[in-house]
Protein backbone atom coordinates (compact mmCIF):
# COMPACT_ATOMS: atom_id res chain seq x y z
CA UNK A 1 0.00 0.00 0.00
CA UNK A 2 2.59 2.41 1.24
CA UNK A 3 4.64 1.27 -1.97
CA UNK A 4 1.74 2.08 -4.58
CA UNK A 5 1.58 5.40 -2.61
CA UNK A 6 5.36 5.89 -3.36
CA UNK A 7 5.34 5.24 -6.93
CA UNK A 8 1.94 7.42 -7.43
CA UNK A 9 3.74 10.49 -6.10
CA UNK A 10 6.86 9.92 -8.29
CA UNK A 11 4.48 9.21 -10.99
CA UNK A 12 2.83 12.54 -10.75
CA UNK A 13 6.86 14.51 -9.67
CA UNK A 14 7.74 12.94 -13.37
CA UNK A 15 4.48 14.12 -15.49
CA UNK A 16 5.62 17.55 -14.14
CA UNK A 17 8.88 17.68 -14.91
CA UNK A 18 8.21 16.38 -18.46
CA UNK A 19 5.41 19.02 -18.74
CA UNK A 20 7.93 21.42 -17.66
CA UNK A 21 10.55 19.90 -20.59
CA UNK A 22 8.01 19.91 -23.33
CA UNK A 23 7.00 23.94 -21.50
CA UNK A 24 10.43 25.05 -22.09
CA UNK A 25 11.09 24.29 -26.13
CA UNK A 26 7.30 25.12 -27.03
CA UNK A 27 7.02 28.63 -25.48
CA UNK A 28 10.05 29.93 -25.93
CA UNK A 29 9.00 29.11 -29.89
CA UNK A 30 5.65 30.59 -28.82
CA UNK A 31 7.58 34.43 -27.81
CA UNK A 32 9.25 34.05 -30.97
CA UNK A 33 5.79 34.39 -32.92
CA UNK A 34 4.13 36.97 -30.54
CA UNK A 35 7.58 38.91 -30.78
CA UNK A 36 7.45 39.09 -34.86
CA UNK A 37 3.94 40.35 -34.59
CA UNK A 38 4.21 42.78 -31.70
CA UNK A 39 4.41 46.30 -32.41
CA UNK A 40 4.68 48.19 -28.48
CA UNK A 41 5.77 45.55 -26.19
CA UNK A 42 7.34 47.92 -23.55
CA UNK A 43 7.67 46.73 -19.81
CA UNK A 44 5.99 45.39 -17.81
CA UNK A 45 3.71 44.35 -19.78
CA UNK A 46 3.15 40.63 -20.53
CA UNK A 47 0.99 40.88 -23.60
CA UNK A 48 2.09 43.43 -26.73
CA UNK A 49 0.42 46.70 -26.46
CA UNK A 50 -0.63 46.69 -29.80
CA UNK A 51 0.62 44.32 -33.03
CA UNK A 52 1.55 45.62 -36.51
CA UNK A 53 3.37 44.11 -39.72
CA UNK A 54 6.52 46.00 -39.49
CA UNK A 55 8.40 42.66 -39.20
CA UNK A 56 6.71 40.44 -42.15
CA UNK A 57 7.07 44.00 -43.92
CA UNK A 58 10.50 43.54 -43.91
CA UNK A 59 10.88 40.34 -44.90
CA UNK A 60 7.93 40.14 -47.49
CA UNK A 61 7.44 43.38 -48.63
CA UNK A 62 10.37 43.18 -51.25
CA UNK A 63 12.31 46.42 -50.11
CA UNK A 64 15.21 44.40 -47.81
CA UNK A 65 15.97 41.73 -50.12
CA UNK A 66 15.28 38.97 -47.38
CA UNK A 67 13.45 36.53 -50.09
CA UNK A 68 16.37 36.82 -52.46
CA UNK A 69 18.66 36.01 -50.04
CA UNK A 70 16.46 33.31 -48.37
CA UNK A 71 15.77 31.36 -51.88
CA UNK A 72 19.97 31.84 -52.57
CA UNK A 73 20.64 30.14 -49.08
CA UNK A 74 17.70 27.18 -49.54
CA UNK A 75 19.71 26.34 -53.36
CA UNK A 76 23.14 26.58 -51.54
CA UNK A 77 22.01 24.65 -49.01
CA UNK A 78 20.31 22.02 -50.98
CA UNK A 79 23.38 21.45 -53.24
CA UNK A 80 25.20 20.76 -49.87
CA UNK A 81 22.83 18.22 -48.95
CA UNK A 82 22.53 16.50 -52.24
CA UNK A 83 26.42 16.34 -52.37
CA UNK A 84 26.48 15.26 -48.72
CA UNK A 85 23.67 12.44 -49.31
CA UNK A 86 25.69 11.35 -52.54
CA UNK A 87 29.21 11.23 -50.89
CA UNK A 88 27.64 9.85 -47.46
CA UNK A 89 26.12 7.12 -49.24
CA UNK A 90 29.54 6.32 -50.94
CA UNK A 91 31.59 6.39 -48.28
CA UNK A 92 29.15 4.03 -45.89
CA UNK A 93 28.98 1.80 -48.55
CA UNK A 94 33.03 1.41 -48.46
CA UNK A 95 32.92 1.49 -44.66
CA UNK A 96 30.74 -1.08 -44.63
CA UNK A 97 31.05 -3.68 -47.07
CA UNK A 98 34.66 -3.88 -47.69
CA UNK A 99 37.91 -4.43 -45.86
CA UNK A 100 40.45 -2.02 -46.28
CA UNK A 101 44.06 -0.92 -45.96
CA UNK A 102 43.53 2.39 -43.78
CA UNK A 103 39.98 1.64 -43.17
CA UNK A 104 40.11 2.47 -39.14
CA UNK A 105 42.14 5.71 -39.97
CA UNK A 106 39.65 6.79 -42.89
CA UNK A 107 36.58 6.04 -40.51
CA UNK A 108 38.33 8.13 -37.22
CA UNK A 109 39.05 11.11 -39.52
CA UNK A 110 35.69 11.00 -40.82
CA UNK A 111 34.00 12.04 -37.63
CA UNK A 112 36.79 14.73 -37.21
CA UNK A 113 34.57 17.80 -38.32
CA UNK A 114 32.23 17.07 -35.65
CA UNK A 115 35.09 17.39 -32.30
CA UNK A 116 37.32 19.86 -33.96
CA UNK A 117 35.82 23.06 -33.28
CA UNK A 118 34.43 24.69 -36.53
CA UNK A 119 36.20 28.23 -35.81
CA UNK A 120 39.68 26.71 -35.54
CA UNK A 121 38.98 24.93 -39.25
CA UNK A 122 37.28 28.07 -40.51
CA UNK A 123 40.42 30.61 -39.78
CA UNK A 124 42.92 27.45 -41.08
CA UNK A 125 40.65 27.06 -44.01
CA UNK A 126 40.34 30.27 -45.15
CA UNK A 127 44.17 31.24 -45.89
CA UNK A 128 44.28 27.91 -47.89
CA UNK A 129 41.11 28.94 -50.33
CA UNK A 130 42.44 32.46 -50.68
CA UNK A 131 45.47 31.02 -52.21
CA UNK A 132 42.96 28.60 -54.54
CA UNK A 133 40.68 31.02 -55.37
CA UNK A 134 37.52 29.42 -53.30
CA UNK A 135 37.59 32.75 -50.99
CA UNK A 136 34.37 34.82 -51.49
CA UNK A 137 33.21 32.40 -53.59
CA UNK A 138 29.74 29.90 -53.91
CA UNK A 139 32.00 27.12 -54.33
CA UNK A 140 34.27 27.91 -51.75
CA UNK A 141 31.30 28.35 -48.84
CA UNK A 142 29.69 24.79 -50.93
CA UNK A 143 32.77 22.89 -49.89
CA UNK A 144 33.21 24.46 -46.70
CA UNK A 145 29.61 23.24 -45.64
CA UNK A 146 30.15 20.06 -47.01
CA UNK A 147 32.97 19.20 -44.71
CA UNK A 148 31.01 20.43 -41.58
CA UNK A 149 27.51 18.30 -42.44
CA UNK A 150 29.29 15.22 -44.63
CA UNK A 151 30.14 13.73 -40.70
CA UNK A 152 26.65 13.72 -39.85
CA UNK A 153 25.43 12.06 -43.43
CA UNK A 154 28.06 9.59 -43.09
CA UNK A 155 27.21 8.19 -39.66
CA UNK A 156 23.51 8.06 -40.73
CA UNK A 157 24.11 6.42 -43.74
CA UNK A 158 26.98 4.05 -42.17
CA UNK A 159 24.06 2.61 -39.39
CA UNK A 160 21.04 2.23 -42.18
CA UNK A 161 23.66 0.61 -44.96
CA UNK A 162 24.60 -2.02 -42.10
CA UNK A 163 21.59 -2.56 -40.87
CA UNK A 164 20.07 -3.02 -44.51
CA UNK A 165 23.21 -5.67 -45.63
CA UNK A 166 23.50 -6.49 -49.23
CA UNK A 167 21.58 -9.89 -49.06
CA UNK A 168 18.90 -8.21 -51.39
CA UNK A 169 21.46 -7.08 -53.71
CA UNK A 170 22.95 -10.48 -54.12
CA UNK A 171 19.59 -12.13 -54.26
CA UNK A 172 18.69 -9.11 -57.35
CA UNK A 173 22.18 -9.50 -59.09
CA UNK A 174 21.77 -13.29 -59.14
CA UNK A 175 17.94 -12.53 -60.76
CA UNK A 176 19.84 -10.99 -63.56
CA UNK A 177 19.34 -7.81 -62.82
CA UNK A 178 21.80 -5.11 -63.81
CA UNK A 179 24.02 -2.89 -61.66
CA UNK A 180 21.68 0.20 -62.11
CA UNK A 181 18.16 -1.68 -62.09
CA UNK A 182 19.30 -2.92 -58.62
CA UNK A 183 20.76 0.35 -57.97
CA UNK A 184 16.96 2.01 -58.45
CA UNK A 185 14.89 -0.87 -57.18
CA UNK A 186 16.48 -2.64 -54.29
CA UNK A 187 19.37 -0.05 -52.42
CA UNK A 188 17.85 3.29 -53.29
CA UNK A 189 14.38 2.20 -51.70
CA UNK A 190 15.57 0.34 -49.21
CA UNK A 191 18.22 3.44 -48.26
CA UNK A 192 15.30 5.92 -48.60
CA UNK A 193 14.77 6.86 -44.88
CA UNK A 194 18.20 7.38 -44.23
CA UNK A 195 18.81 8.91 -47.31
CA UNK A 196 16.17 11.40 -46.07
CA UNK A 197 17.03 11.90 -42.43
CA UNK A 198 21.12 12.88 -44.03
CA UNK A 199 19.47 14.88 -46.43
CA UNK A 200 17.13 16.85 -43.77
CA UNK A 201 20.51 16.85 -41.41
CA UNK A 202 22.98 18.27 -44.16
CA UNK A 203 20.81 20.62 -45.01
CA UNK A 204 20.34 22.21 -41.61
CA UNK A 205 24.03 22.06 -40.52
CA UNK A 206 24.63 24.13 -43.68
CA UNK A 207 22.03 26.16 -43.49
CA UNK A 208 22.34 27.37 -39.83
CA UNK A 209 26.32 27.95 -40.32
CA UNK A 210 27.23 31.71 -39.54
CA UNK A 211 30.83 32.25 -38.72
CA UNK A 212 31.92 29.23 -41.22
CA UNK A 213 29.69 31.17 -43.75
CA UNK A 214 31.05 35.11 -42.64
CA UNK A 215 34.69 34.04 -43.02
CA UNK A 216 34.63 31.65 -46.22
CA UNK A 217 31.97 34.09 -47.44
CA UNK A 218 33.57 37.35 -46.75
CA UNK A 219 30.76 38.58 -46.66
CA UNK A 220 30.28 38.34 -50.43
CA UNK A 221 28.10 35.32 -50.28
CA UNK A 222 25.35 36.57 -48.24
CA UNK A 223 23.00 33.71 -46.36
CA UNK A 224 20.12 33.95 -44.71
CA UNK A 225 21.83 32.63 -41.47
CA UNK A 226 24.75 35.76 -41.89
CA UNK A 227 22.07 38.38 -43.14
CA UNK A 228 19.73 37.63 -39.71
CA UNK A 229 22.26 38.11 -37.29
CA UNK A 230 22.86 41.74 -37.07
CA UNK A 231 18.76 41.92 -36.65
CA UNK A 232 19.84 39.57 -33.48
CA UNK A 233 21.88 42.07 -32.55
CA UNK A 234 20.20 45.48 -33.25
CA UNK A 235 18.44 44.63 -30.07
CA UNK A 236 15.12 45.44 -32.32
CA UNK A 237 13.22 42.40 -31.34
CA UNK A 238 10.26 42.47 -33.77
CA UNK A 239 12.79 41.81 -36.91
CA UNK A 240 15.22 39.49 -35.03
CA UNK A 241 11.93 37.62 -34.38
CA UNK A 242 10.57 37.93 -37.66
CA UNK A 243 13.59 36.90 -39.32
CA UNK A 244 13.92 33.74 -36.91
CA UNK A 245 10.49 32.33 -37.79
CA UNK A 246 11.10 32.97 -41.01
CA UNK A 247 14.36 30.65 -40.64
CA UNK A 248 12.22 28.30 -38.77
CA UNK A 249 9.34 28.29 -40.80
CA UNK A 250 11.21 27.72 -43.98
CA UNK A 251 13.32 24.91 -42.74
CA UNK A 252 10.66 22.78 -42.06
CA UNK A 253 8.78 23.58 -45.20
CA UNK A 254 11.92 22.78 -47.02
CA UNK A 255 11.89 18.70 -44.94
CA UNK A 256 8.50 18.30 -45.32
CA UNK A 257 8.50 19.36 -49.37
CA UNK A 258 11.56 17.12 -49.43
CA UNK A 259 10.35 14.16 -47.79
CA UNK A 260 7.07 13.97 -49.57
CA UNK A 261 8.55 14.52 -53.29
CA UNK A 262 11.22 11.37 -52.76
CA UNK A 263 8.41 9.26 -50.73
CA UNK A 264 6.23 10.50 -54.15
CA UNK A 265 8.64 9.95 -56.82
CA UNK A 266 9.21 6.45 -55.62
CA UNK A 267 5.69 5.60 -54.78
CA UNK A 268 5.38 5.97 -58.60
CA UNK A 269 8.35 4.46 -59.68
CA UNK A 270 7.51 1.45 -58.19
CA UNK A 271 4.07 1.38 -58.61
CA UNK A 272 4.13 -1.08 -62.00
CA UNK A 273 6.92 -3.45 -60.27
CA UNK A 274 5.81 -4.09 -56.67
CA UNK A 275 1.62 -3.49 -57.17
CA UNK B 1 39.75 -3.93 -60.19
CA UNK B 2 37.77 -5.29 -57.10
CA UNK B 3 40.51 -3.98 -54.06
CA UNK B 4 39.91 -0.31 -55.96
CA UNK B 5 36.24 -0.21 -55.36
CA UNK B 6 36.37 0.76 -51.79
CA UNK B 7 39.78 3.60 -53.02
CA UNK B 8 37.00 4.78 -55.47
CA UNK B 9 34.00 5.19 -52.78
CA UNK B 10 36.19 6.80 -50.89
CA UNK B 11 37.63 9.46 -53.11
CA UNK B 12 35.48 12.48 -52.56
CA UNK B 13 35.59 12.04 -48.70
CA UNK B 14 39.56 11.98 -48.60
CA UNK B 15 39.61 14.89 -50.46
CA UNK B 16 37.37 16.95 -48.18
CA UNK B 17 39.06 14.93 -45.27
CA UNK B 18 42.44 16.94 -46.74
CA UNK B 19 41.09 19.80 -46.66
CA UNK B 20 40.26 19.71 -43.57
CA UNK B 21 43.26 18.49 -42.04
CA UNK B 22 45.02 21.21 -44.35
CA UNK B 23 43.34 23.83 -42.70
CA UNK B 24 44.32 22.24 -39.17
CA UNK B 25 47.91 21.71 -40.11
CA UNK B 26 48.08 25.62 -41.40
CA UNK B 27 46.57 26.98 -38.47
CA UNK B 28 49.82 24.93 -36.47
CA UNK B 29 52.00 26.51 -38.89
CA UNK B 30 51.01 30.04 -38.50
CA UNK B 31 50.85 29.73 -34.31
CA UNK B 32 54.76 28.40 -34.58
CA UNK B 33 54.67 32.22 -36.32
CA UNK B 34 55.75 30.82 -39.74
CA UNK B 35 53.17 33.18 -42.30
CA UNK B 36 55.70 34.12 -45.32
CA UNK B 37 53.06 36.52 -46.68
CA UNK B 38 54.19 38.64 -44.08
CA UNK B 39 57.38 37.72 -43.80
CA UNK B 40 57.72 35.39 -40.62
CA UNK B 41 60.24 32.69 -41.31
CA UNK B 42 61.51 31.50 -38.40
CA UNK B 43 59.42 28.83 -36.41
CA UNK B 44 58.91 30.57 -32.83
CA UNK B 45 57.41 28.80 -29.64
CA UNK B 46 56.81 32.69 -28.50
CA UNK B 47 53.45 33.29 -29.56
CA UNK B 48 52.31 30.05 -27.14
CA UNK B 49 54.35 31.62 -24.43
CA UNK B 50 52.69 35.06 -24.81
CA UNK B 51 49.22 33.64 -25.17
CA UNK B 52 49.90 31.51 -21.87
CA UNK B 53 51.34 34.59 -19.79
CA UNK B 54 48.96 37.41 -20.70
CA UNK B 55 45.84 37.93 -18.23
CA UNK B 56 42.77 38.33 -20.67
CA UNK B 57 44.07 35.18 -22.94
CA UNK B 58 44.39 32.96 -19.74
CA UNK B 59 41.08 34.17 -18.02
CA UNK B 60 39.52 33.56 -22.30
CA UNK B 61 40.68 29.76 -22.16
CA UNK B 62 39.71 29.97 -18.43
CA UNK B 63 36.27 30.92 -19.12
CA UNK B 64 35.76 28.58 -22.50
CA UNK B 65 36.35 25.48 -20.41
CA UNK B 66 34.27 26.58 -17.69
CA UNK B 67 31.15 27.18 -19.86
CA UNK B 68 31.92 24.51 -21.99
CA UNK B 69 32.05 21.88 -18.61
CA UNK B 70 29.18 23.24 -16.72
CA UNK B 71 26.59 23.40 -19.36
CA UNK B 72 27.89 19.82 -20.97
CA UNK B 73 27.74 18.75 -17.62
CA UNK B 74 24.01 20.00 -16.35
CA UNK B 75 23.29 18.92 -20.39
CA UNK B 76 24.28 15.59 -19.58
CA UNK B 77 22.39 15.14 -16.40
CA UNK B 78 19.54 16.58 -17.26
CA UNK B 79 19.04 15.34 -20.55
CA UNK B 80 19.59 11.23 -18.83
CA UNK B 81 16.72 12.39 -16.26
CA UNK B 82 14.41 13.54 -19.18
CA UNK B 83 15.51 10.25 -20.68
CA UNK B 84 14.49 8.17 -17.77
CA UNK B 85 10.87 9.88 -17.25
CA UNK B 86 10.04 9.55 -21.01
CA UNK B 87 11.17 5.83 -21.20
CA UNK B 88 9.46 5.49 -17.79
CA UNK B 89 6.18 6.97 -18.47
CA UNK B 90 6.24 4.89 -21.99
CA UNK B 91 7.00 7.99 -24.38
CA UNK B 92 9.95 7.05 -26.22
CA UNK B 93 8.46 7.40 -29.46
CA UNK B 94 5.26 9.48 -30.67
CA UNK B 95 4.64 13.44 -30.43
CA UNK B 96 6.52 13.78 -27.62
CA UNK B 97 9.82 12.88 -29.09
CA UNK B 98 9.53 14.91 -31.95
CA UNK B 99 8.44 18.53 -29.72
CA UNK B 100 12.08 17.15 -28.21
CA UNK B 101 13.66 17.16 -31.79
CA UNK B 102 12.94 20.62 -32.21
CA UNK B 103 16.08 22.40 -30.63
CA UNK B 104 18.19 20.24 -32.81
CA UNK B 105 16.86 22.17 -35.91
CA UNK B 106 17.00 25.45 -34.02
CA UNK B 107 20.22 27.41 -34.94
CA UNK B 108 22.34 28.63 -32.01
CA UNK B 109 21.69 32.40 -33.31
CA UNK B 110 18.34 31.94 -32.97
CA UNK B 111 18.69 30.48 -29.66
CA UNK B 112 20.36 33.20 -28.49
CA UNK B 113 17.72 35.28 -29.17
CA UNK B 114 14.82 32.86 -27.67
CA UNK B 115 17.33 33.19 -24.53
CA UNK B 116 17.28 37.29 -24.80
CA UNK B 117 13.63 37.45 -24.88
CA UNK B 118 12.82 35.35 -21.98
CA UNK B 119 15.83 36.34 -19.46
CA UNK B 120 16.84 39.59 -20.15
CA UNK B 121 15.99 42.21 -17.65
CA UNK B 122 13.23 43.10 -19.75
CA UNK B 123 11.96 39.99 -20.77
CA UNK B 124 9.29 37.88 -20.18
CA UNK B 125 10.73 36.33 -17.18
CA UNK B 126 11.13 38.95 -15.09
CA UNK B 127 8.11 41.00 -16.63
CA UNK B 128 6.09 37.70 -15.38
CA UNK B 129 8.05 37.53 -11.99
CA UNK B 130 7.17 41.56 -11.68
CA UNK B 131 3.41 40.98 -11.92
CA UNK B 132 3.09 38.27 -9.48
CA UNK B 133 5.03 40.78 -7.14
CA UNK B 134 7.55 39.16 -6.73
CA UNK B 135 10.60 41.69 -7.45
CA UNK B 136 9.80 44.98 -7.45
CA UNK B 137 11.55 46.91 -10.32
CA UNK B 138 12.82 45.86 -13.98
CA UNK B 139 16.71 45.87 -12.05
CA UNK B 140 16.02 43.67 -9.38
CA UNK B 141 16.10 40.98 -11.39
CA UNK B 142 19.96 39.60 -11.79
CA UNK B 143 21.41 40.05 -15.36
CA UNK B 144 21.95 37.25 -16.48
CA UNK B 145 22.71 38.11 -20.11
CA UNK B 146 26.09 39.66 -21.47
CA UNK B 147 27.61 38.91 -17.72
CA UNK B 148 31.20 37.65 -16.69
CA UNK B 149 29.45 34.94 -15.20
CA UNK B 150 28.33 33.47 -18.28
CA UNK B 151 24.84 32.25 -17.33
CA UNK B 152 23.30 33.36 -20.44
CA UNK B 153 25.51 31.42 -22.59
CA UNK B 154 25.68 28.45 -20.62
CA UNK B 155 21.37 28.94 -20.73
CA UNK B 156 21.36 28.41 -24.45
CA UNK B 157 23.51 25.66 -24.27
CA UNK B 158 21.46 23.90 -21.92
CA UNK B 159 18.17 24.72 -24.19
CA UNK B 160 19.93 23.29 -27.39
CA UNK B 161 21.67 20.33 -25.96
CA UNK B 162 19.39 18.37 -23.33
CA UNK B 163 17.34 17.55 -26.35
CA UNK B 164 21.05 16.57 -27.98
CA UNK B 165 21.85 14.19 -24.97
CA UNK B 166 18.22 13.05 -25.13
CA UNK B 167 18.24 12.21 -28.91
CA UNK B 168 21.96 10.20 -28.49
CA UNK B 169 20.42 8.43 -25.86
CA UNK B 170 16.94 7.34 -26.01
CA UNK B 171 16.75 4.77 -28.10
CA UNK B 172 19.56 2.78 -26.19
CA UNK B 173 17.87 3.26 -23.13
CA UNK B 174 14.22 2.42 -24.47
CA UNK B 175 15.75 -0.94 -25.93
CA UNK B 176 17.71 -1.74 -22.36
CA UNK B 177 14.62 -0.69 -20.28
CA UNK B 178 11.90 -2.90 -21.70
CA UNK B 179 14.96 -6.06 -21.93
CA UNK B 180 17.25 -6.17 -18.97
CA UNK B 181 15.09 -3.16 -16.81
CA UNK B 182 12.10 -5.60 -17.08
CA UNK B 183 13.79 -8.69 -16.22
CA UNK B 184 15.29 -7.15 -13.13
CA UNK B 185 12.38 -5.95 -11.95
CA UNK B 186 10.80 -9.43 -12.15
CA UNK B 187 13.67 -10.69 -10.26
CA UNK B 188 12.27 -8.15 -7.19
CA UNK B 189 14.09 -4.76 -7.92
CA UNK B 190 12.60 -1.69 -7.48
CA UNK B 191 12.22 0.85 -10.70
CA UNK B 192 14.64 2.89 -8.93
CA UNK B 193 17.09 -0.29 -8.71
CA UNK B 194 16.83 -1.23 -11.73
CA UNK B 195 17.53 2.02 -12.90
CA UNK B 196 20.72 2.55 -11.15
CA UNK B 197 22.05 -0.40 -11.35
CA UNK B 198 21.01 -1.72 -14.73
CA UNK B 199 19.69 0.61 -16.99
CA UNK B 200 22.01 3.93 -16.51
CA UNK B 201 25.53 2.02 -16.56
CA UNK B 202 24.76 0.01 -19.62
CA UNK B 203 23.67 3.91 -20.84
CA UNK B 204 26.81 4.98 -19.94
CA UNK B 205 29.00 4.69 -23.07
CA UNK B 206 26.42 6.66 -24.79
CA UNK B 207 26.12 9.36 -22.22
CA UNK B 208 29.62 9.89 -22.00
CA UNK B 209 29.64 9.74 -25.93
CA UNK B 210 27.08 12.84 -25.83
CA UNK B 211 29.20 14.83 -23.18
CA UNK B 212 31.81 14.42 -25.50
CA UNK B 213 30.85 15.94 -28.15
CA UNK B 214 28.88 18.72 -26.74
CA UNK B 215 31.42 19.42 -25.28
CA UNK B 216 34.15 19.67 -28.05
CA UNK B 217 31.75 21.82 -30.07
CA UNK B 218 30.25 24.56 -27.26
CA UNK B 219 34.34 25.14 -26.52
CA UNK B 220 34.71 26.00 -29.73
CA UNK B 221 31.51 27.46 -31.20
CA UNK B 222 31.53 31.35 -31.82
CA UNK B 223 27.82 32.21 -32.25
CA UNK B 224 26.65 32.09 -28.28
CA UNK B 225 29.63 33.38 -26.65
CA UNK B 226 29.41 36.35 -29.26
CA UNK B 227 25.42 36.93 -29.27
CA UNK B 228 25.22 36.45 -25.23
CA UNK B 229 28.94 37.16 -24.03
CA UNK B 230 30.04 39.96 -21.36
CA UNK B 231 33.04 41.98 -23.26
CA UNK B 232 35.27 40.27 -20.33
CA UNK B 233 36.15 37.43 -20.26
CA UNK B 234 35.80 36.25 -24.09
CA UNK B 235 35.09 33.22 -24.57
CA UNK B 236 38.09 31.36 -26.95
CA UNK B 237 36.60 31.34 -30.26
CA UNK B 238 35.43 35.14 -29.69
CA UNK B 239 38.45 36.30 -28.40
CA UNK B 240 41.10 34.49 -31.69
CA UNK B 241 38.43 35.81 -33.85
CA UNK B 242 39.26 39.23 -32.48
CA UNK B 243 43.08 38.48 -33.38
CA UNK B 244 42.21 37.09 -36.56
CA UNK B 245 40.56 40.37 -37.88
CA UNK B 246 43.09 42.78 -35.63
CA UNK B 247 44.12 45.48 -38.60
CA UNK B 248 47.28 44.79 -37.56
CA UNK B 249 48.37 41.42 -39.66
CA UNK B 250 50.90 40.48 -37.34
CA UNK B 251 48.63 39.45 -34.81
CA UNK B 252 47.86 36.94 -36.95
CA UNK B 253 50.05 34.36 -34.80
CA UNK B 254 48.13 35.15 -31.50
CA UNK B 255 44.91 34.45 -33.35
CA UNK B 256 46.38 30.71 -35.11
CA UNK B 257 48.03 29.98 -31.08
CA UNK B 258 44.49 30.48 -29.29
CA UNK B 259 43.40 28.33 -32.05
CA UNK B 260 46.11 25.71 -31.39
CA UNK B 261 44.93 25.26 -28.02
CA UNK B 262 41.12 25.06 -28.66
CA UNK B 263 42.67 22.31 -31.50
CA UNK B 264 44.80 20.11 -28.34
CA UNK B 265 41.76 20.40 -26.03
CA UNK B 266 39.62 19.43 -28.34
CA UNK B 267 42.75 16.80 -29.75
CA UNK B 268 42.76 15.29 -25.89
CA UNK B 269 38.50 15.15 -26.16
CA UNK B 270 39.38 12.41 -29.50
CA UNK B 271 41.24 10.32 -27.65
CA UNK B 272 38.55 9.44 -25.00
CA UNK B 273 35.99 9.46 -27.59
CA UNK B 274 38.23 6.73 -29.29
CA UNK B 275 38.89 4.94 -26.28
CA UNK B 276 35.33 4.62 -25.34
CA UNK B 277 34.88 3.60 -28.94
CA UNK B 278 37.14 0.42 -28.56
CA UNK B 279 36.25 -0.16 -25.03
CA UNK B 280 32.86 -0.47 -26.70
CA UNK B 281 33.85 -3.06 -29.48
CA UNK B 282 35.26 -5.10 -26.70
CA UNK B 283 32.09 -5.08 -24.58
CA UNK B 284 30.53 -6.05 -28.05
CA UNK B 285 32.84 -9.10 -29.20
CA UNK B 286 33.12 -10.47 -25.72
Amino acid sequence: MKRTMHIDRLGIISKILLIGFIFSILSSLVVIVVWSLAGRWAWPHLLPENFSLRGMQELFGGYSGAMETLFFSIGLSLVVALLAVIIGTMTARALVFYDFYGKRVIDLSTFLPIIIPGTVFAMGINVIFIEMGLSDSVAGVIVAHLICSLPYAIKIMTDITQAFGRKLEEQAAVLGASFRQTMAFITLPSLLPGLIASGCMAYIVSFSQYFLTLIIGGGTVMTFSVKMVPYLQSGDRTLASAYSLVFVCSTLLVFIIFEKTIKKFYRDESRYYFA
Amino acid sequence: MRKAVPYILLLPVMLLTLIFIGGIVNVIIQSLGIIPSLGLYKPTLSYYQEVLSRPDFLSSIAFSLYISFVSSLLAAILGVLVCALLVGNGLAKGKIMQITKIPIVIPHTVVALLIINIFSQSGLLPRLLYALGLISAQESFPSLLFAPNGIGIILAYLWKEIPFVVFFVISIMANISTTLGEAAQNLGASPGQSFRYVILPLCMPAVKNAFLIIFAFSLGAYELPFLLGATAPKALPVQAFIEYTHSDLLHRPYAMALNSIMFFISLIIVVFYYRLLQGNLKKIER
